[in-house]
């Protein structure tokens, strides 16, 4: 409301100076057009600025459970809450734990999608069978697959063992060993979430055009140098698009560790998000604000350096560019 | 647009001001205040708005009958709350001052709702504090002052294989701490279980079942005011090497069990014995142990039967912002009576916190029950203090870091109390 209020005395003021003329119906259209943005304007800043704003506040607070009945009594401790999450020994381990979950899932996740992308694209029949099965998992509910999952690592009697048993491998202790609970998570989360990306690189082989595949056979270039030296290349912006958006959702992986492991054995499975959950629950809200906050600039600060990395050497991919590298691909 | 801009830099600065401006006062309320003061005689009348959780919330409108049978200017309202949901309902209905008169309360919730101001100090003699179990009666207390009165109980007890403890020489269960280390090894190697005796290695609330020994070891939580954490002390190594040796020794296992594993563990005859709550009588037999297979035995002390156990279970008490104070604590009054708790339990099995409730009727008759009751008068809760759940969640991490050969104990008390202390009590 306030925002509408001083946005229309602003309007009216420079509409009032005699030097400018202003069109009626432009203004009519900048009242319509705020009148047609306000419910969005509104809700926006109740529900999702409003919220954001008050939790960056929080995050430089000692605000507990105990303040919510006078929530301005709080201490104002500046960065004080980020300065004790870094000599954290907890918040350190959850940190390692995040990032080796990132490195290790992020490749395995793209490697696996862009495994299954390419046989598929080879294929010419049950095309689409292989595209619904494997991106099946992804639809399904993750708690409902957590649960499935814990059953297949069980200890006694889990699924694994019971087939590693049949070629003579003793029983395995996949979720309950400090140093195979965080990898067994990750195996899931692959299974779980390579569907994804496996359909947007498909969609990426398709907008390879043919004739440069054609013109690279021509030169006698194998399966593997045309996939290298042509394959790839083609797909870096649609690989730097799925590697953003896999490492944005590992770094805050939760409820596999939620539902299988609890953040056990020792610790090993907890995550930032695990972390920061805990965190509220415990009521010290300021603590897990800063926590937020912190995995809030690592996905900033991983996605620029993946643009970095990957988006770099692409010169900043526009059409005539590409168009360029194409034709070049094919006169060379 | 530039008014805007400077507006917005008011407001920041004005935000920026009164963050720092009005800092926290010094001291907390909680316990400060001495109890209430007492309530009229008379009948309730009135609206009395009620939360409670779990079975309680189902039953207790009909059971209320009763109540406003007997005082028929009173009306009273249950709102049934999932128990998983009912902390943030309670704490968000404080922070916004709309609450009930009158809700059932975890007792672990007792000291973070009491330190939010949210709920009312007991009133002077109400009821009798001797009525009721001694740890049951801890649990509402809060710095001293008692916030609540305690309204059914739980505790735990010891659940064994009866036929396989006859197979391996045991026809009375063990009594001492000695004596049920060597229970679990006999199971092991004469009753053929792969795990004498099932304890939780860490996890969520393995200090419920570690603590009951350094209880019996003498070691305290906090100091007498509840005012710090004393958890570096001798008696607590000592429960704690104890309760570790089980995992060290091969009679439990250090995995994390699913849901439904150590009743069917029970079942088949792969898991000895464990310590357990009322609720897993019924899995047990659920999981097809038959009611002549197992019985239950008071936790073995250190040198002396029973032991010390766990308490937990629910409180009522009185929000500060209640509508209807008089009646809804003449609600509470009602509720404690010996004859209403005995009614209550036949209603939904609560065990009554009260313990004239048990001296009659099938809690008096009833062996399981007797083995609960016995080991309710030697039983203690966690201080009530609003940073316990987060203190807790420290000693269950050092627990699993003992039991899994990480730490010894004497390390894992001292970093305890170091992390505890850092939190504070919160009070």
């Amino acid at each position: 409301m306030a925002t509408l209020s001083t946005a229309s005395s602003t309007a009216s003021s420079t509409g009032g100076t005699p030097s400018r003329h202003v069109d009626p119906t432009r203004r009519a259209q900048a009242v319509a057009a705020w009148v047609l943005a306000l419910p969005f304007v509104l809700l926006f800043l109740a529900f999702t600025a409003g919220p954001v704003l008050a939790s960056l506040g929080m995050s430089f607070t000692d605000f507990r459970r105990a303040d919510i009945r006078s929530p301005l009594s709080v201490e104002f401790l500046g960065l004080g809450n980020y300065t004790e999450l870094v000599a954290d020994p907890v918040f350190r381990k959850v940190t390692l734990n995040t990032l080796l979950y990132l490195l290790l899932g992020v490749p395995l996740t793209m490697a696996a999608a862009l495994a299954a992308a390419v046989g598929i694209n080879r294929l010419n029949r049950f095309k689409g069978l292989f595209r619904v099965g494997f991106y099946l998992p992804v639809v399904t509910s993750i708690v409902a697959v957590s649960v499935v999952w814990k059953f297949l690592y069980r200890h006694h009697g889990g699924l694994f063992n019971t087939v590693l048993g049949w070629v003579g491998i003793g029983e395995v202790n996949w979720l309950d060993d400090t140093t195979l609970a965080l990898p067994s998570l990750v195996v899931m989360a692959v299974w779980r979430n390579f569907g994804t990306l496996m359909v947007i690189f498909l969609a990426g082989l398709q907008t390879i055009p043919r004739e440069v595949a054609e013109a690279a056979e021509v030169d006698g270039a194998g399966g593997w140098a045309s996939f290298r030296h042509i394959t790839l290349p083609m797909l870096r912006p649609t690989l730097l698009f799925g590697a953003v958006i896999t490492g944005i959702g590992y770094l805050q992986f939760f409820e596999e560790a939620f539902v299988m492991t609890r953040g056990g054995p020792l610790d090993s499975t907890r995550s930032i998000t695990y972390f920061t959950y805990d965190q509220f629950r415990f009521g010290n809200f300021g603590y897990a604000a800063a926590a937020s906050y912190l995995l809030f600039l690592a996905i900033v600060l991983l996605t620029y350096v993946q643009f970095r990395w990957l988006g770099e050497r692409d010169e900043r991919p526009k059409k005539p560019s590409k168009k360029r590298r194409a034709k070049e691909a094919t006169t060379a | 647009m530039r008014s805007t801009r400077i507006r917005a830099a008011a407001l920041l600065a004005v935000a920026g001001l009164a963050l720092t401006g009005c800092g926290r006062d010094s001291g907390g309320e909680a316990g400060d205040e001495g109890q209430g003061e007492a309530i009229e005689d008379g009948k309730a009348s009135g609206t009395i708005e009620v939360w409670a959780m779990g079975t309680e919330g189902e039953v207790l409108q009909d059971f209320a009958a009763a109540f406003t049978e007997a005082n028929p200017d009173a009306k009273v309202e249950v709102t049934a709350v999932p128990w998983d949901a009912a902390h943030d309902k309670i704490a968000n209905a404080i922070a916004a001052g709309e609450t009930p008169d009158v809700s059932l309360i975890g007792t672990t919730w007792m000291g973070e709702f009491a330190q939010a101001g949210g709920i009312e100090p007991m009133p002077e003699g109400l009821v009798d504090e001797a009525d009721f179990f001694p740890g049951a009666w801890e649990s509402t207390e809060v710095g001293g002052t008692s916030y609540g009165v305690p309204w059914y109980v739980e505790t735990r007890a010891l659940y064994y294989r009866t036929d396989l403890a006859e197979q391996a020489g045991w026809a009375q269960p063990p009594a001492t701490w000695d004596e049920l280390h060597q229970f679990a090894s006999d199971l092991q190697t004469k009753g053929g279980v792969d795990y004498g005796l099932q304890l939780q290695a860490g996890n969520t609330g393995a200090w419920q079942t570690m603590m009951p020994f350094a209880w019996s070891a003498g070691a305290e939580l906090t100091d007498a005011e509840g005012a710090e954490y004393t958890l570096d002390s001798p008696e607590m190594v000592e429960g704690l090497d104890y309760y570790s040796s089980f995992f060290a020794d091969g009679l439990s296992s250090t995995d994390k069990l699913d849901p439904g594993e150590l009743e069917s563990g029970m079942a088949n005859g792969t898991i000895g014995s464990f310590i357990s709550g009322p609720w897993h009588a019924d899995l047990v037999e659920e999981a097809g142990v038959s009611p002549d297979q197992y019985a239950l035995a008071p936790l073995p002390g250190k040198d002396s039967a029973p032991g010390n156990s766990f308490v937990g279970g629910g409180d009522l008490a009185v929000f500060s912002d209640a509508e209807n104070k008089d009646g809804a604590w003449k609600f509470i009054q009602w509720l404690s009576e010996p004859e209403t708790q005995q009614a209550f339990y036949d209603e939904v099995g609560d065990l009554p916190a009260v313990q004239a409730a048990w001296d009659t009727g099938e809690l008096a008759d009833d062996p399981q029950l007797q083995v609960f009751g016995a080991q309710l008068e030697k039983a203690s809760s966690p201080p009530a203090v609003p940073t316990w759940e987060e203190v807790a969640s420290v000693i269950d991490s050092d627990i699993e870091k003992v039991t899994k050969g990480e730490m010894s104990a004497e390390d894992a008390v001292k970093s305890m109390q170091e992390q505890a202390a850092s939190i504070g009590t919160g009070l």
